[in-house]
């Protein structure tokens, strides 16, 4: 009897492990990531990899759109060159605003007829497809006018020439797109200060603003210093100036490129300088001394010293300790 | 397998002891982690400083899986019930009983959980509590009402087996009726909730606010397709489980009688999971086709996005269960007397399965690398690639779906020997084929007709491209036309030939014709490949209810060839139990991952957004982690469940069935 109970509950682990070790291979083979964000998050930059990034992302184009060889799905046209009219998308756009044309009458250009696709899908629909899809502009999708540009750009960019000057998004867009930008900013995520403070002078942990930032009597003086800050400055400018620093750049705080003779690059604020030497601090806090006389040529960065990837090395919990923390700074 | 009696309260209590023990140590352990004060007003709030998505996922999970037993075995235990009462065969009223007293302790448990999941969603996910109350607080005391009435009800038909007996069985059998409508009602209305997540009605459109009435938001779209495939899969997990806790108490039996009587108990098992586990792909297309229609995001999502591998594990544990089932049944000729005559069809049946299961599990699309492709030549393999497209999947669970019928039919008919003439059998079997006549040409008819009828336009078609709906009703009209036939041979006593022309007619049109058609129709009308897949199903089901019908009138008082050996079954058939229940269980977890995950990062799709960090959707691989965990947990609760109450069940120790 005990070795059948114990052949069952063999058995019954076995299964489990089996099923468990298939699901790993297929992580493995499908290429999942780790932890997949449901949204993709662009910079705001009309380029052809960020609407790629919407296309196979957040967009889900990809779900009903394959592009030639990349992806399997049928049920829209294919937008690479094995789609309808034997022509990529970049192509095929031109072919078609001249069929719009014909039908209303009026002057239509490849980009604009890329943005009714994406904007009013029902108003032309490719022969032998059905007039299903949805407005990327409504949830669960909900693009943000930029994204829609983006993707508009990748697929002028598939066979055709990427023009952003092109895409004229109909104007109720745009004030849509500054609306929701005026929106007061809040956390979703009620942070921790007293953790957000540990974090934040954790000189070996993966915030440590405290290496470059001074509050109070603690921290560094490579940045500015954040003693009163939530006094001075909002919320979303907060949240901004960690998750992209590069967008405005504190008075006193530029980014420098300094080049030596002997070809070495030195990158940061300048923090010491004589007629003897320069002294940079890097973006690890790092204070580095170039001698005048070594220095070949001196030029500003608009980019931060500030390293730009906290969105990225930061859970989100840990980010919003670190907001609850600085917020609390008045 | 049992310990004494009089040694399990005891045994019971330590159990319960060190259960409360171990809870009261979590707790305390996660109140001295837990150092911040209480966010008062949050979205959101982590579980202890884990995970609140891990948390709900898990309790969650539990409880359907708890409830999918305690909804699934009232239904087979009352039907059970039902057919000894008429029959008068007591075997069957026994049975009913030993599942009523397994349903009685997992009731509470059940309820527990139900619990423990409403104060985890209130305590972690607050906002969406507050926002789902907003719209739903009236079912709520309805829930409360229906859950005391099921308990009561549940409680009064275990206790008042023995006194409800002779005169008074009618209204025990009533009882059991009851007894599942309050539990179908339970069902319905935490279907609403969970559907109305899925898609939203009495919403406006531009400001996303609720602005409907309770009612609307009940009667979403996806509420009564979630309901059928609910109750199906209630009923296949619960024949499942009571097959595995068969084959242990066979495993374990010392006595021929119980061991008899547990092998009778888990034949009854899988056939009921089978039979519920057959429609089930129909309830499930149904289902994906509203969700799609709903939202074609979410509907894309599924079966071409992030959940498309979910959807390949899916068809991997349908195959273990279709191909454990027949194996099972195939093991089970052993011991029927005349059923030797019809081994050697075992072959190609398991050859259908086999290559059916290779055409449903092959993908469309796998990322390969620049070598791969080069030596594929492309992207997609030049043949395989069309296995993968659904007019492929659609005629292999057709086929699937026939081929285990075929088992089944095999099976019945293993120890039948010569048939008695159809015109000794009475007025009532010429009543039944009538009726059931009716109702096979009624189907495809119906069917037929609403192709013809079929308006291109409502597919965006061109009025040419209705050419494309006429074969397959065309198909569906043959098969109409073979009811009188087969009604006609039935009553000539060539019933077996009527069955054979329906079987060879359903299987040709609905798998091979229908099958490469759906190539054209993808083609030439894709739109159209929704219609064609129900014409494909509806064939298939046509095929099977008629087929049943006729085989149980056909055979009916047919001379016996010889004995059902009971208890003579070898140990892996009793293994195979165990896999075909372990196997439901993950594939329930799976499906409710599948579900819930469907909405992303939403709360209420479209409506109402997870912002929580816990709003990313999990890899397969962390998701069969925590199903793997899930699942062992579950098993290892029903487990213990069962055990406690095995003392009122071990009174008799099984008997051998007449």
């Amino acid at each position: 009897m005990r070795r059948h109970l114990l052949g069952v509950a063999a058995l019954t682990v076995a299964v489990v492990l089996a099923i468990a070790a298939l699901g790993e291979l297929i992580t493995r083979v499908s290429g999942e990531g780790g932890e997949r964000p449901a949204a993709a998050v662009i910079a705001g930059v009309a380029t052809p990899e960020a609407g790629e990034a919407i296309f196979w992302g957040k967009g889900k184009c990809s779900t009903c759109h394959a592009v030639g060889g990349r992806g399997g799905a049928v049920r829209g046209p294919d937008q690479g060159a094995t789609g309808p009219l034997g022509q990529p998308i970049g192509l095929r756009a031109e072919a078609r605003a001249r069929e719009r044309s014909r039908a209303t009458g009026r002057p239509w250009t490849a980009a604009d007829y890329l943005v009714e696709s994406l904007l009013d899908p029902g108003a032309y629909v490719v022969a032998g497809y059905k007039n299903e899809m949805p407005n990327p502009l409504r949830p669960p999708i909900r693009l943000a006018p930029d994204e829609v540009r983006a993707a508009i750009v990748y697929l002028q960019s598939l066979g055709g020439t990427p023009d952003p000057a092109a895409i004229a998004l109909p104007p109720g867009l745009a004030a849509q797109a500054r609306a929701a930008a005026a929106e007061e900013w809040r956390a979703y995520v009620a942070g921790d200060a007293k953790k957000g403070e540990r974090l934040f002078f954790d000189a070996d942990g993966s915030a440590g603003c405290g290496r470059c930032h001074r509050v109070g009597a603690r921290g560094g003086d490579v940045g500015p210093e954040l003693t009163h800050i939530a006094g001075t400055r909002d919320a979303r400018f907060i949240v901004e100036s960690i998750l992209e620093p590069s967008k405005v750049i504190a008075s006193g705080y530029e980014t420098v490129l300094i080049v030596t003779k002997d070809e070495r690059h030195v990158t940061g604020i300048v923090r010491r300088e004589s007629a003897a030497a320069v002294e940079v601090a890097d973006s690890q806090g790092r204070i580095q001394r170039v001698a005048t006389r070594d220095v070949r040529r001196r030029a500003p960065q608009a980019i931060s010293t500030m390293p730009g990837n906290f969105g990225e090395i930061l859970t989100v919990e840990e980010f919003h300790d670190v907001l609850a923390y600085v917020l609390a700074l008045r | 397998m049992r310990p004494p009696a009089r040694r399990q309260p005891r045994r019971g209590r330590c159990w319960g002891g060190a259960g409360l023990l171990a809870l009261a140590v979590v707790l305390a352990a996660g109140a001295a982690a837990a150092d911040a004060p209480p966010a008062i007003g949050a979205e959101y709030r982590t579980f202890y400083g884990a995970s609140a998505r891990l948390a709900v996922w898990v309790v969650a999970e539990i409880h359907l899986m708890l409830g999918a037993f305690v909804l699934g075995v009232p239904i087979v235990a009352s039907i059970l019930e039902i057919v000894g009462w008429r029959t008068g065969e007591a075997r069957w009223d026994r049975l009913a009983r030993e599942l009523t007293g397994l349903l009685a302790a997992a009731f509470s448990t059940t309820a527990a959980f139900g619990g423990l999941l409403v104060f985890t969603l209130i305590g972690l996910y607050p906002r969406f509590m507050a926002f789902l109350t907003s719209v739903f607080h009236e079912t709520y005391y309805a829930y409360a009402l229906l859950f005391l009435a099921e308990g009561f009800t549940l409680y009064l038909y275990h206790y008042g087996w023995d006194r409800m007996r002779g005169r008074w069985k009618g209204l025990h059998v009533a009882l059991g009726v009851l007894l599942n409508l309050w539990g179908t009602a339970l069902m319905l209305i935490a279907n609403a909730w969970v559907s109305w997540m899925m898609a939203p009605t009495g919403v406006e459109r531009d400001t996303l606010r609720v602005v409907g009435t309770t009612w609307q938001a009940v009667a979403n779209p996806l509420w009564i397709p979630l309901a059928i495939h609910r109750v199906l899969a209630n009923v296949a997990f619960a024949g499942f489980v009571v097959g595995a806790y068969a084959a242990v108490g066979f495993l374990c039996a010392r006595r021929e009688a119980a061991r008899a009587h547990y092998d009778w108990m888990g034949y009854v098992g899988n056939f009921v999971g089978l039979a519920a586990l057959i429609p089930l792909p129909f309830a499930g297309y149904y289902l994906g086709r509203e969700i799609y229609s709903a939202s074609a995001v979410m509907g894309n999502n599924m079966m071409g996005g992030a959940f498309s591998w979910a959807f390949i594990l899916q068809a991997v544990l349908i195959g273990i269960l279709f191909v454990g089932g027949n194996y099972y049944l195939w093991i089970g000729m052993g011991r029927i007397g005349g059923a030797e005559r019809y081994q050697p069809w075992i072959k190609y049946v398991n050859l259908v399965l086999l290559v059916s299961f290779a055409v449903w599990l092959t993908p469309r699309n796998i990322p390969l690398t620049g070598e791969e492709q080069a030596s594929l030549g492309g992207q997609f393999h030049p043949l395989l690639k069309y296995f993968g497209l659904m007019a492929a999947k659609n005629a292999a669970v057709s086929f699937i779906i026939l081929s285990t019928f075929f088992s089944f039919l095999l099976y019945r008919r293993g120890n039948k020997g010569r048939r008695r003439p159809f015109a000794e059998q009475g007025r009532a079997s010429g009543l039944a084929l009538g009726a059931g006549a009716l109702v096979a040409l009624a189907i495809p008819l119906w069917y037929a007709r609403a192709l013809l009828m079929l308006d291109p336009a409502s597919l965006d078609l061109a009025a040419a491209q209705a050419g494309y709906f006429r074969l397959p009703a065309y198909l569906l009209l043959g098969q109409a036309a073979l009811v009188p036939v087969s009604l006609v041979l039935t009553l000539r006593d060539r019933g077996p030939l009527a069955q054979g022309l329906v079987f060879a007619w359903t299987t040709l049109a609905a798998v091979f014709v229908l099958g490469v058609y759906g190539f054209v129709v993808m083609e030439k009308a894709n739109p159209f490949l929704r219609h064609l897949a129900v014409a494909q199903w509806l064939m298939v089901l046509g095929c099977l209810l008629w087929n049943t019908l006729l085989d149980v009138l056909v055979f009916r008082g047919a001379a016996v060839a010889g004995a059902i050996r009971w208890g003579r079954m070898p140990a892996r058939a009793q293994y195979t139990l165990v896999l075909l229940c372990v196997t439901i269980v993950m594939l329930m977890g799976l499906m409710g991952f599948i579900r819930s995950g469907l909405r992303e990062d939403w709360h209420v799709y479209g409506v109402l957004q997870d912002t929580s960090p816990w709003a990313w959707t999990p890899t397969t691989a962390y998701m069969t982690r925590v199903v793997g965990a899930i699942v062992l947990g579950f098993l290892g609760l029903v487990s213990l469940v069962f055990w406690l109450a095995a003392p009122r069940a071990a009174d008799d120790d099984g008997e051998a069935p007449a």
